[in-house]
């Protein structure tokens, strides 16, 4: 709740000074606390993968959501989540207590992954209908 | 409390995560296997390399390869060589991914270090090129005992300096272990005479009393300060501070800002270029002068028995037909985050290893206020001041103390889910949610907030990622096929290092690398 208000205020503030934006992530949480698809794809992929899902271009690429055939298959997209690709780290779950670093994985649970998978594959000029479930996902762990 | 979490709030910095992970790897922390210079010898005649980055790597490559003899030429992605070796200052423009352009507002002469901004004594190699370079150096403080250490769970977050916490720590350590040896519960483990040497030294370390007690004094005032300092005449009288009780201590997991500037990484001392760490990049770029092309994008990568081309576009002209560059050996100091995209014949085996590592994600916030308020009201001189807040870090300048005028610190150096959220917000917001986490710790900050600039290193056009995160696992598997020669081809940069997200990682990679190479090409000009 604390962070709601937050959001607000500072949605409010920026808002105020003319700059776009959109929403401002979460504060201080160390595992995202929102489960909704939109959410989790504006907290954590909207970094790489841009607020329209239009990737970007630089020495290398993210690549865009828009019309691009890998978004046909769900399956192919939570397994990307789970293990990662190339550059893009893996956000499986796992038990990291044993971890001798402090800058362990990032998590999504499996309902952010099925959850974030939906979103995408149903925004940004996508418009699939079948959907991804936390157990579809769960299946496809690593 | 899990460890992870400890270990979390600890390490703040690419440093510690190298050195755990090299030590993990390794099983204890090593040196840097730099010996000194390691002249190649002479180039066979006519030979030539071709050098894919211009950062600390691809620099100290040509550098080397240059004075050998080779023919050496150099793509740059950006317009200024350096690559993650990087200061931004007042009048710089930098456009992320997505379009979002900063210009830096900083005054003359004050700077931010988006990459790399501390140079460990034992990293001998980084050091010798500034020597070599005559990029002059000054002392970077990382421990400051009047810096602070903050929790918004602890002592209702009012941030605590670092020497109370330490002190008070060190002291209720040192009286408890005094307490097990005067009640003989050490007597198996420990003999007599030992114990009575033990008790000596922890009366020294904790700052106890005669009798073993660390309670408020003198003794204990003069480790973690006095409620009034002493002074001279009739003012002068001091007034001792009163200890934060062990159970308060502990609670506040203050302790646990501690350890970081005690690990071999952060130990003193450590360096800084004078002016920004960027200093480095840009007196090897001078150097290394027109061997160095620049706003080429390497788009393709191709090797055959006689040698490797590399075709590249100019991203300074819209429509540049694409152009070749050929040599008989090619060094790729690209980072795997890019180089995974590139088209390049290389073997399956280092395609794999390629594409194998995942790079971190990092944000770092620089912020100029309108005085150096640290140093005026705090009495904060350089060092850092950590935090739970997804800020983590707050670095004072370690140059110009006391000076009047506009200061620059670093807001924030942040990692994990934090870096994330923030690298998905506009620059403005990164720095608007800086400043007003640093109010928790300065009440100064809304006041004399100026300007800020926010890297978020997943949208650095150049490197997409901060650094290249190995697992035990995935070392085991493809770290040494990542470095071997693939043909004609090497690799190097701190991702190719036991040293990753450190320059000193970049260097060693890149001097073992050329050294192979130079055998190489030996083996090959004697068969001509």
């Amino acid at each position: 709740m604390k962070n709601m208000i937050k959001h607000a205020v500072c949605a409010a503030l920026l808002g105020g000074l003319g700059l776009v934006s959109p929403p401002a992530p979460a504060d201080n949480a160390k595992t995202l606390q929102t489960s909704d698809g939109e959410q989790v794809y504006q907290h954590v992929c909207q970094g790489c993968h841009m607020s329209e899902g239009q990737g970007a271009v630089g020495a290398g690429y993210y690549p865009a959501f828009a019309g691009n055939p890998n978004m046909a298959s769900a399956q192919y997209m939570a397994l990307t989540i789970l293990t990662g690709r190339r550059n893009m780290p893996s956000f499986f779950e796992y038990d990291s207590s044993g971890d001798l670093f402090w800058f362990t994985r990032v998590a999504l649970s499996d309902e952010q992954v099925a959850n974030v998978v939906n979103y995408i594959r149903s925004h940004f000029g996508n418009a699939y209908e079948d959907r991804l479930t936390a157990a579809d996902v769960k299946a496809m762990h690593p | 409390m899990k460890r992870r979490n400890l270990l979390r709030m600890i390490g703040m910095t690419a440093g510690s995560a190298a050195m755990y992970q090299a030590m993990s790897s390794l099983g204890l922390a090593s040196e840097s296997p730099y010996k000194g210079p390691n002249p190649l010898g002479e180039a066979p005649k006519g030979a030539s390399v071709l050098v894919l980055g211009s950062g600390i790597a691809g620099m100290v490559a040509a550098y080397e390869l240059r004075n050998a003899g080779y023919k050496v030429q150099v793509l740059e992605y950006n317009a200024r060589a350096g690559g993650r070796n990087w200061s931004l200052r007042g009048g710089d423009n930098y456009t992320e991914l997505g379009g979002f352009t900063q210009r830096c507002q900083f005054d003359p002469g004050l700077y931010f270090n988006p990459g790399p901004w501390r140079l460990p004594y034992h990293h001998r190699g980084i050091l010798s090129y500034c020597k070599k370079l005559g990029v002059p150096l000054e002392a970077f403080n990382q421990v400051n005992h009047n810096a602070y250490l903050h929790s918004e769970k602890a002592f209702g977050g009012k941030p605590q300096r670092f020497r109370t916490i330490k002190a008070d720590y060190q002291g209720h350590v040192s009286e408890l272990l005094a307490k097990v040896i005067q009640t003989r519960k050490l007597d198996e483990q420990v003999s007599r005479e030992d114990q009575e040497k033990l008790l000596d030294s922890l009366r020294q370390w904790g700052a106890l009393d005669r009798n073993y007690a660390y309670v408020k004094g003198e003794t204990s005032s003069l480790r973690r300060g006095f409620a009034k300092d002493p002074g001279g005449g009739l003012t002068g009288r001091p007034v001792q501070s009163e200890p934060i009780a062990l159970k308060d201590v502990l609670d506040s997991e203050l302790w646990m800002g501690i350890p970081p500037g005690e690990d071999y990484e952060r130990q003193t001392t450590l360096f800084q270029p004078v002016g920004g760490m960027g200093r480095i990049g840009e007196a090897f770029g001078r150097d290394l002068g027109p061997l160095i092309r620049y706003n080429a994008k390497v788009v393709d990568i191709r090797q055959d028995d006689h040698g490797v081309t590399a075709t590249f576009e100019d991203t300074s002209k819209s429509d540049s037909p694409r152009q070749t560059a050929t040599a008989d050996w090619c060094v790729c100091t690209i980072p795997l985050s890019v180089l995974g995209q590139i088209p390049m014949n290389v073997g399956s085996q280092m395609a794999d290893a390629i594409a194998a590592l995942p790079y971190a994600s990092s944000v770092k916030v620089g912020l100029q206020f309108k005085r150096r308020f640290w140093e005026e009201d705090d009495e904060i001189y350089g060092g850092i001041s950590y935090t739970d807040l997804p800020i983590r870090n707050i670095s004072y300048p370690s140059c110009d103390y006391q000076s009047s005028g506009k200061g620059v610190l670093l807001g924030a150096y942040m990692w994990g889910l934090d870096a994330m959220e923030f690298t998905s917000m506009s620059p403005e917001q990164r720095v608007s949610k800086a400043v007003e986490y640093g109010s928790q710790i300065h009440p100064q900050y809304p006041g004399e907030f100026d300007n800020g600039i926010a890297i978020a290193w997943h949208r650095s056009p150049f490197a997409l990622g901060c650094f290249g995160t190995w697992s035990e696992e995935d070392r085991e598997k493809h770290y040494d096929n990542l470095c071997r020669f693939d043909g004609r081809i090497v690799l190097a940069g701190e991702h190719a290092s036991y040293v990753p997200a450190w320059q000193e990682g970049s260097v060693t990679s890149a001097l073992d690398a050329i050294g192979r190479l130079q055998l190489r090409a030996q083996a090959a000009g004697s068969q001509t």
